[in-house]
């Protein structure tokens, strides 16, 4: 697949979306059953909260081979946990300013609210994060590299 | 700097006390420049403590990595208090373990020391590398320097610590007992940071890749700094193993990222860490930074406020990068 890629001379970002049970998931399932039409880079793991997400998960995943990090959650104050979504605000805006100075592009970890019923968000939101990802190239700084795959 | 007679004599009247286990302070280190750690169980220990601009280390540490045995039948555990002498960056760093609930109050008592600022022993060694032993005192803003029977006397500004120059709480912030004059506090301005922060994306990771990669990935930082406390750190587990420990530049990076975000607004700025590390990593850097972006963003102090930065929300915090 990768060498398909090559010979298309384009670079397909991978992406990993952490997305909340209750508000960001049923909202992509939106956009699913109402066939809305948004790039296939994304890779859903869907997380009880968005304040499950451990900053250190960011951090995995794009050691592992993500290009770009999209954390997804309620909307602030609709978090079905009542107050998940402000720790992982507080929690993001910390990590991004961290990662632009250590000179990953802030571009890569990227955050929002995408309720249940935003299907057509959820679309854009992915359509904006592809092409954000992809004009700053594949992520190379701190991947993983000489691993076994299995 | 406080006056060694009265130290002694105050934490001696500490030691005495029944309620006391015993009490952490500085001795003569056995090599070169360096002040090792003493602990003082009974008053005859107290009179090897001594306290000068070479007393770097940071004593808040050790409540956290004394051995707790397993008690015997019948044995009741010893809940007697912990005596610390404290500068203005220890005394927040205890402000800040006791504000996560990681040490009570009750259990320790803390020795304030005013601090002018103690000595980075690299400088010491680059500025003199031809003096092996000696002693420092201070005095009208220069650092005396007694070794091998001559004085040399040397301004502050060349031996100074890096955090110790723009210090902003030299007094302790919680204490028992003060000894000594408060002094003066320093302005802060992050003049270092900010010109990293100024650079591209690019210099930037060529920066810290080339630090990085130096990495050994030895812990020393963590094990020296008194808020890495956890039973069990991140980087030790091993399900699920969140750094590998092949000595890589993934890896690295994935670690000092990990060490750096663990301590947002909870590092009190003591420098330590990168006192201990052996490849000169200038970890400070990345602490400083999050120290800054705290402050910017949530307006907070580590070790000054009630509750941690993180553990707590504001419905109106900055969210200007949320899509």
């Amino acid at each position: 697949m990768n060498e398909a890629k090559d010979e298309m001379n384009e670079f397909e970002p991978n992406i990993v979306a952490f997305l909340c049970n209750w508000c960001s998931y049923a909202g992509a399932d939106l956009a699913g059953t109402s066939r809305m039409k948004y790039p296939p880079n994304v890779r859903v793991i869907r997380v009880m909260c968005s304040g499950r997400v451990n900053p250190m998960f960011v951090i995995n995943a794009l050691q592992q081979g993500a290009d770009g990090v999209l954390i997804a959650g309620c909307h602030p104050g609709d978090c079905h946990y009542v107050q998940g979504n402000y720790y992982t605000r507080r929690r993001m805006a910390v990590l991004k300013r961290l990662l632009e100075y250590i000179g990953i592009e802030p571009e890569r970890v990227q955050m929002a609210w995408v309720s249940a019923s935003e299907g057509q968000k959820f679309a854009d939101v992915i359509k904006e994060i592809t092409e954000k990802v992809k004009k700053v190239g594949p992520q190379h700084h701190f991947r993983r590299r000489n691993v076994w795959r299995i | 700097m406080a006056n060694i007679d009265e130290l002694r004599r105050i934490v001696k009247e500490i030691v005495d006390r029944e309620d006391v286990k015993y009490v952490i302070g500085y001795e003569k280190g056995t090599y070169g420049f360096r002040v090792s750690p003493s602990f003082a169980f009974t008053p005859e220990d107290v009179e090897k403590f001594i306290f000068s601009p070479l007393c770097v280390h940071n004593l808040a540490v050790y409540p956290h990595l004394e051995e707790k045995l397993p008690l015997k039948r019948n044995e009741k555990e010893d809940t007697r208090k912990i005596g610390i002498i404290v500068k203005g960056c220890d005394s927040r760093a205890v402000a800040q373990i006791i504000q996560e609930k990681g040490l009570d109050r009750e259990d320790v008592v803390l020795i304030g020391v005013p601090c002018t600022g103690v000595i980075d022993l690299k400088k010491i060694n680059a500025r003199c590398p031809h003096l092996m032993y000696g002693e420092v005192r201070e005095e009208n803003g220069n650092f005396i320097i007694t070794a091998e029977g001559d004085t040399h006397r040397i301004p502050k500004e060349e031996l100074l610590c890096d955090v110790c120059t723009q210090c902003e709480n030299p007094n302790p912030i919680l204490y028992d007992v003060l000894i000594g004059e408060e002094v003066e506090s320093k302005k802060e301005d992050y003049q270092k940071v900010k010109t990293l922060e100024k650079k591209s994306l690019e210099e930037k990771w060529k920066y810290w890749e080339k630090k990085f990669d130096r990495c050994i990935r030895c812990y020393a930082c963590r094990n020296g700094c008194p808020l890495c406390y956890c039973e069990e750190c991140m980087v030790d587990n091993l399900s699920p193993q969140w750094v590998r420990r092949s000595v890589t530049i993934s890896e690295n990076t994935a670690w000092n990222i990990m060490r750096a975000y663990h301590l947002a607004g909870r590092c009190v700025g003591c420098g330590q860490c990168e006192r201990a590390c052996p490849m000169d990593i200038p970890l400070m850097e990345l602490n400083k930074k999050l120290e800054k972006d705290v402050k910017e963003l949530f307006d907070y102090q580590a070790g000054t406020e009630e509750e941690p930065v993180l553990a707590v929300f504001s419905p109106d915090d900055p969210e200007e990068f949320v899509l």
